[in-house]
């Protein structure tokens, strides 16, 4: 099952070719149908690199100072705890909540992880996806790129799919409810390195669960590249609360693939913060699947600096009776870009569903821009589909009302921003997320001031 | 100020007028005319999109999709539909190696 002459001391030469693919395969102890489904993605990778982007995802996306060549994957897996404990990860949510269960990586390698022994005697399953696929590899192979993210939607999918390094797993019983949030941080320490991380979360039937998971860097200054996945999966009446905060430093390359998919009566709250990165780059879709189903989609992104946040999102409504509900609020400052597409699909099957989809900017500089384009394809006759954008600047009145009554301008601006937010942080029910968010933010307003 | 950093050989431009090139992660656009050199931000100010393949008239490139031009030399956007400057970088050419820093 496993491949013998395992090398976890060797050297991955630098870059994505055939050379660091196989270097990097023979560090892998890993069953069979992995490392096949690894080398058939790796072939259409090899394919998809020639081919063209999507330009409706990608065309205001300009990825030519990426380039991949630069970075490395990391081998090692002498990864000890007390480099995530270092007082330089900038960790956001660590420390601040009581979790039942904690999973970290850097580079690309487990860290440290553990659980509650009482949800592991309940079939919980939470941990590293290196480790759980060779421990539940029929588990795994179920549901690993086969029902949500697509190795073959495009490039970057492909690429995860034949490197990815590791990442979170959790593993929902039957009727099993974790009440207490569960805990996950990817960071990225050396210059140059890779992380490939892959969330899985899958929720049987009746399960519930919150899984809080964000990624950081250990230094202000090194390059990174993170090309990840999370695939959440709920089935019949699963409910789901998943919170994202990227929080990068702002030289690191984000690009990932993000898939949410809901059977019957089931509930994803889906939270994304977007803090960090030099680009961020986001495919994000929510697939309906189930009579009854909902999902709810929260999106907080500052962007500051020549900062770039993309996301290009889609509500998938495949089923009747169907309900989403997707709101970004981006904030933005001196360069920064923000591009945002979003989508809501309705199939014919999905008559009486309730859409709606908005996005707002607020630009803080003059300098800064946003691209943010909502649609609708709707093929059911009997729906409710509402979508809207706005952007704008910070009103001047506002400051100059605040200032009037003995604010700074630093507070004035914060109390706008803040109340920008609001909207969103209403429907965040995880009080130390919305805390976080917003210490965030404080920060980062007053950043490069 | 930043200081000059080699970007490129004069070698390198062959037969070619332009060359892409990366300033602290930022992609360039070096432009060889009439044996003077230019380098700008590959990033037309109007669609956010490349300059790269744009024609060079009068001292300015013209985006390729668009029509924006900008000036070669103070990166002035100089028509619609661009409003606002290109990037540019000062250029120094010693020893047949090109040196270039963030413009003023």
């Amino acid at each position: 099952m496993s491949t013998p002459s395992v090398n976890t001391s060797a050297e991955i030469p630098a870059g994505f070719g055939e050379a660091a693919f196989e270097a990097f395969l023979a560090t892998r102890e890993e069953p069979d149908w992995v490392t096949q489904s690894r080398r058939q993605a790796f072939k259409r990778y090899s394919e998809l690199l020639e081919a063209e982007l999507d330009p409706e995802e990608w065309r205001r996306v300009d990825l030519r100072a990426m380039r991949p060549d630069r970075f490395q994957l990391n081998a090692s897996s002498e990864i000890t705890n007390d480099s995530t404990d270092s007082k330089s990860t900038e960790t956001l949510l660590k420390g601040q909540a009581e979790f039942a269960g904690q999973v970290t990586h850097v580079d690309g390698q487990l860290a440290s992880n553990d659980l509650s022994a009482e949800l592991a005697a309940k079939g919980v399953i939470f941990g590293d996806l290196a480790v759980v696929v060779r421990e539940h590899s029929e588990l795994i192979q179920k549901y690993f790129m086969t029902k949500a993210v697509d190795s073959e939607t495009d490039r970057f999918s492909a690429w995860h799919a034949a490197f990815w390094t590791g990442g979170t797993v959790l593993y929902v019983p039957r009727n099993v409810v974790i009440e207490t949030p569960l805990h996950s941080l990817i960071t990225l320490q050396a210059e140059k390195a890779a992380d490939f991380s892959h969330t899985l979360i899958v929720l049987e039937e009746g399960a519930s669960a919150t899984l809080l998971e964000e990624t950081a860097s250990t230094t202000t200054d090194n390059l990174g590249l993170h090309v990840g996945a999370v695939e959440l999966i709920l089935a019949k009446e699963a409910r789901l609360r998943y919170v994202q905060l990227q929080n990068w430093n702002h030289n690191v390359w984000h690009i990932a693939h993000q898939v949410g998919r809901v059977e019957a009566s089931g509930f994803l709250q889906w939270t994304v913060g977007g803090i960090g990165a030099k680009l961020a780059h986001i495919h994000q879709d929510v697939v309906l699947d189930g009579r009854g189903s909902e999902a709810e989609v929260n999106g907080v992104t500052f962007a500051t600096d020549k900062q770039i946040h993309s996301f290009y999102t889609q509500q998938v409504h495949n089923a009747q009776g169907t309900r989403s509900d997707l709101l970004y609020k981006q904030v933005l400052r001196d360069h920064a870009r923000a591009i945002w597409r979003g989508m809501i699909r309705v199939e014919p099957e999905g008559q009486q569903t309730n859409g709606y989809q908005r996005n707002d900017s607020l630009m803080l500089s003059p300098t800064c821009r946003v691209d943010a384009i909502p649609g609708l394809e709707i093929e059911a006759d009997d729906v409710r589909c509402t979508h809207g954008a706005t952007a704008g600047r910070v009103d001047e009145e506002q400051i100059f009302y605040c200032m009037s009554r003995g604010m700074s301008e630093y507070e004035a601006m914060h109390m706008i921003v803040e109340g920008f937010f609001q909207t969103v942080f209403d429907r965040i029910p995880v009080e130390v997320v919305r805390e976080t968010l917003n210490q965030a933010i404080i920060k980062k307003l007053g950043f490069g001031r | 100020m930043s200081d000059f950093e080699e970007i490129a050989s004069i070698d390198e431009f062959g037969l070619a007028d332009r060359l892409e090139v990366f300033i602290d992660d930022t992609p360039v656009l070096l432009i060889r005319l009439n044996d003077q050199y230019f380098a700008i931000e590959d990033v037309c100010t109007h669609d956010g999109q490349p300059l790269t393949n744009g024609c060079i008239e009068e001292g300015a490139i013209v985006c390729p999709r668009h029509g924006a031009r900008f000036d070669l030399v103070t990166g002035k956007a100089l028509c619609m539909p661009a409003t606002k400057p290109i990037q540019i970088f000062e250029v120094e050419v010693r020893d047949h190696k090109i040196f270039a820093r963030l413009g003023k």
